[in-house]
């Protein structure tokens, strides 16, 4: 005598045996735990700041050269309130972005960029040089500098100039591997800072900063490798699920251990719902993990950020059910989890440039997903901003998982 | 082990091979890699200010833009859509040059630059497009600077990303076809009982071992001489590249040997190579960061068939350079033939008790 069993009981067993299948794995266990570990560990080691600074190295200081030009401005007819002016000039703090390390002579400082001396620059904002090859001290609390530029103006530049003489040379010191686009502005900078102070006004007026800006104006709040990579490395365990899933699927379609369970009061469709809901389980756990390891979780994004992470759990498991029903072996099935994986993959790495996405892989099923990630984790982006997207992942999600279930429940009335 | 019975199974590997996917993909891969690290993914690592320019009446400024190196020119008909393409990001700035600006510079009339600028552009690329921009406008006015620059540049310059990424595609062209193919052959054929079959008959393991491994080796060796030639870093001692990608094609199959006996089955082989992917890939990370501390790579086993590929091959060297980290990898192919022989050995005992 058999008392009738519910469905909901059928499928709690079907996932009991699915979660012992997937813990009895040993060296498998084993090794999912270690990526779920080594990720984060891998991700502490990435950059958390953006340097986005030029660095550039003067010689000599800025008010040595104008202390030096003083008297000849001053022979010239310059009025002390023009020399006052000449005082308040301060390169650095006028060129956002740009690091003015200053030298006492032009030796040392091409020395520096030759790689002879190492420069560094303690808390107190002292530069402070090394000669590691004569054994000296790292000094303390000081930041190493890599200065791969530095113009050397001569003595009397200033006066120079603003006298039109002829024959005025500046010497741009560069490391060879530096970019030709910078070394290019490092001299368009020298010629016209020349111009400036002879007194050559632009040959065109220019807008004011703020409205020649256009979008947010970032500058000094970069996101940094981690913060676009964090949607990445979510994105990326999701995917790395969908090999497991569907490896775990196709053993159990090949051993054809599936009709020895059909011939108990197990429907296929309790079947499709065990492993549609072990695969989204599974998958949305490791993500989460991850993801709480590695942070981003805001108050502000949490629903928003979840909620992605579900519809991309539940669409990597439609992809592993179709797959893990595909493949005739486990290679052939592996040949498929690359082959649809690989396209999937593309949008992910579209964080990492700078810009929109091309067309093309914004029609990929993941780009929503990914974009949604980046959009809510990095750039505080709302539900309001998103819903484009998560109508465009929720059509994918549908399309995606009712085709693997559809292709699972072929596979498995024919075995 | 009877060299005969060896060369059966290895010619019957490389017979049936091309049908596995694995095969396929241990051929496609290296080239797909070619493809989308040498060509979409060099500018990720290198990246140059990007610049729009909307001409409208055939600019000097723009001649000049487009044989300045280093800056990464994009031409658009429309205001409209370059500063729609500033706001997103899709370029550091955007320049506007009306018809006749070239002629109203030289006129002095001070027209006005239309400059615009990316939000989220880098400070560094602002000043360096800005800077530029402006030198180019006063070139217009052909009157001399007041100031004559000199350049002198230092050292040599390093080498190009393009070159650095080679060791990358090199590994994956080694990997695929010297670990996953012999590993995966091996695992299907537990799986599909054909290599219980071929132990009744005089085959011995080690016929069957040998055979993978000859299989792994050549296929890896001509899959990294392929993808050698494809990224143009053969370099000119071709017999000595041959020389060190046949050892490093040996560690590899060894591995894949390995793996393959110790996995029962395709998940475990898998898994296997899911789980040591990244200590395997590690000493690649070295060649595309050269600053990073170089002693950590020769942590890692493959660091000792990437150097001689690098040093013979890429960077043109003699195998002279090398015969230490060569020694080391034929050292330690050879160390896993007793392990290799023990898992063996015990699955041949599992096997025999079903």
């Amino acid at each position: 005598m058999t008392r009738p069993v519910s469905r909901a009981a059928i499928i709690g067993a079907l996932l009991k045996k699915e979660l012992r299948a997937y813990a009895r794995d040993k060296i498998y266990l084993f090794l999912t735990l270690l990526v779920l570990i080594l990720i984060p560990v891998m991700f502490t080691f990435l950059p958390e700041t953006v340097d986005e600074d030029l660095t550039l190295a003067v010689s000599p200081s800025i008010s040595t050269l104008i202390e030096d030009a003083k008297d000849s401005l001053k022979a010239m007819g310059a009025t002390d309130a023009q020399l006052a002016e000449l005082d308040e000039t301060d390169l650095a703090e006028q060129e956002e972005g740009l690091l003015l390390i200053e030298f006492g002579n032009a030796e040392q400082m091409q020395q520096v960029i030759d790689g002879t001396l190492e420069a560094w620059r303690t808390n107190d904002g002292e530069i402070v040089l090394r000669d590691k090859e004569a054994g000296e001290a790292k000094p303390e609390n000081a930041q190493k500098l890599n200065i791969d530029i530095g113009i050397a103006f001569p003595q009397n530049f200033i006066a120079d100039v603003a006298a039109d003489k002829k024959d005025v040379t500046v010497t741009v010191y560069s490391d060879a591997n530096i970019g030709e686009e910078i070394r290019g502005a490092v001299e368009s900078f020298v010629r016209e800072a020349a111009y400036q102070l002879a007194g050559k006004e632009l040959p065109v007026t220019m807008a004011d900063e703020n409205s020649i800006i256009l979008g947010e104006d970032r500058v000094g709040n970069q996101a940094s490798l981690k913060d676009k990579l964090r949607p990445m490395v979510i994105f990326m365990v999701l995917l790395m699920e969908t090999f497991s899933m569907a490896s775990l699927i196709s053993t159990e379609v090949l051993q054809r251990t599936v009709t020895a369970v059909l011939v108990t009061p197990v429907r296929v469709s309790d079947f499709l719902i065990s492993k549609a809901v072990f695969g989204t389980v599974m998958c949305l756990g490791q993500g989460l993990f991850v993801l709480l390891v590695i942070g981003g979780l805001t108050a502000d994004n949490w629903s928003l950020v979840l909620t992605v992470l579900l519809m991309g759990a539940m669409m990597f498991t439609g992809v592993a059910l179709f797959v893990g029903a595909s493949g005739k072996d486990f290679m052939g099935q592996l040949f498929y989890s690359m082959l649809l994986t690989v396209p999937l993959l593309i949008p992910s790495f579209s964080v990492l440039f700078p810009g929109t996405a091309a067309a093309w892989v914004q029609v990929l099923p993941t780009y929503p997903i990914i974009d949604t990630l980046v959009g809510a984790m990095t750039y505080g982006q709302t539900w309001a901003d998103s819903l484009g997207s998560l109508a465009y992942a929720a059509a994918w999600l549908a399309v995606l998982f009712i085709a693997g279930l559809l292709q699972l429940r072929r596979k498995v009335q024919t075995l | 082990m009877t060299p005969r019975l060896t060369f059966k199974i290895l010619r019957k590997d490389l017979v049936l091979g091309p049908r596995s996917s694995i095969f396929l993909w241990a051929i496609i891969l290296p080239f797909a890699l070619t493809l989308v690290l040498q060509v979409a993914f060099g500018s990720l690592f290198n990246p140059e200010p990007r610049l729009g320019i909307v001409d409208e009446g055939n600019s000097q400024i723009t001649v000049q833009v487009e044989g300045t190196e280093g800056i990464n020119l994009t031409l658009l008909d429309s205001v409209e859509e370059l500063k729609t393409q500033v706001e997103r990001n899709d370029l550091d700035a955007g320049l506007v040059l009306p018809a006749g600006f070239d002629q109203s510079v030289r006129n002095g009339e001070r027209p006005e630059l239309q400059f615009y600028i990316g939000g989220e552009s880098y400070a560094s690329s602002r000043i360096i497009l800005t800077v530029t921009a402006i030198d180019l406008v006063r070139e217009l006015e052909n009157s001399d600077a007041p100031v004559t620059v000199d350049v002198v540049s230092f050292g040599t310059p390093g080498l190009p990303i393009s070159v650095r990424l080679v060791p990358v595609i090199v590994f994956y062209a080694l990997v695929m076809a010297g670990i996953f193919v012999p590993g995966s052959n091996l695992v299907e054929e537990k799986e599909h009982g054909t290599l219980m079959a071929l132990l009744v008959s005089p085959v011995k393991i080690g016929d069957v071992l040998a055979a993978k491994w000859a299989q792994g080796t050549l296929l890896a060796s001509v899959m990294a001489i392929a993808t050698l030639m494809l990224n143009d870093a053969l370099g000119p001692n071709w017999l000595q590249v041959i020389v060190v990608v046949v050892v490093a094609a040996g560690l590899s199959s060894m591995i894949g040997l390995l793996m393959g006996t110790f996995a029962k089955d395709s998940t475990i082989m898998f898994g296997l190579v899911k789980g040591l992917g990244i200590f395997l890939f590690a000493p690649t990370l070295f060649y595309i960061f050269p600053e990073w501390p170089q002693w950590i790579a020769k942590l890692f086993p493959l660091y000792w068939i990437l150097e001689p590929i690098w040093v013979v091959s890429i960077m043109g060297g003699s195998i002279s350079e090398v015969w230490l980290e060569l020694g080391v990898a034929v050292g330690i192919t050879v160390a896993l033939i007793p392990a290799v022989a023990f898992v063996a050995r015990k699955v041949q005992s599992q096997m025999a008790a079903q």
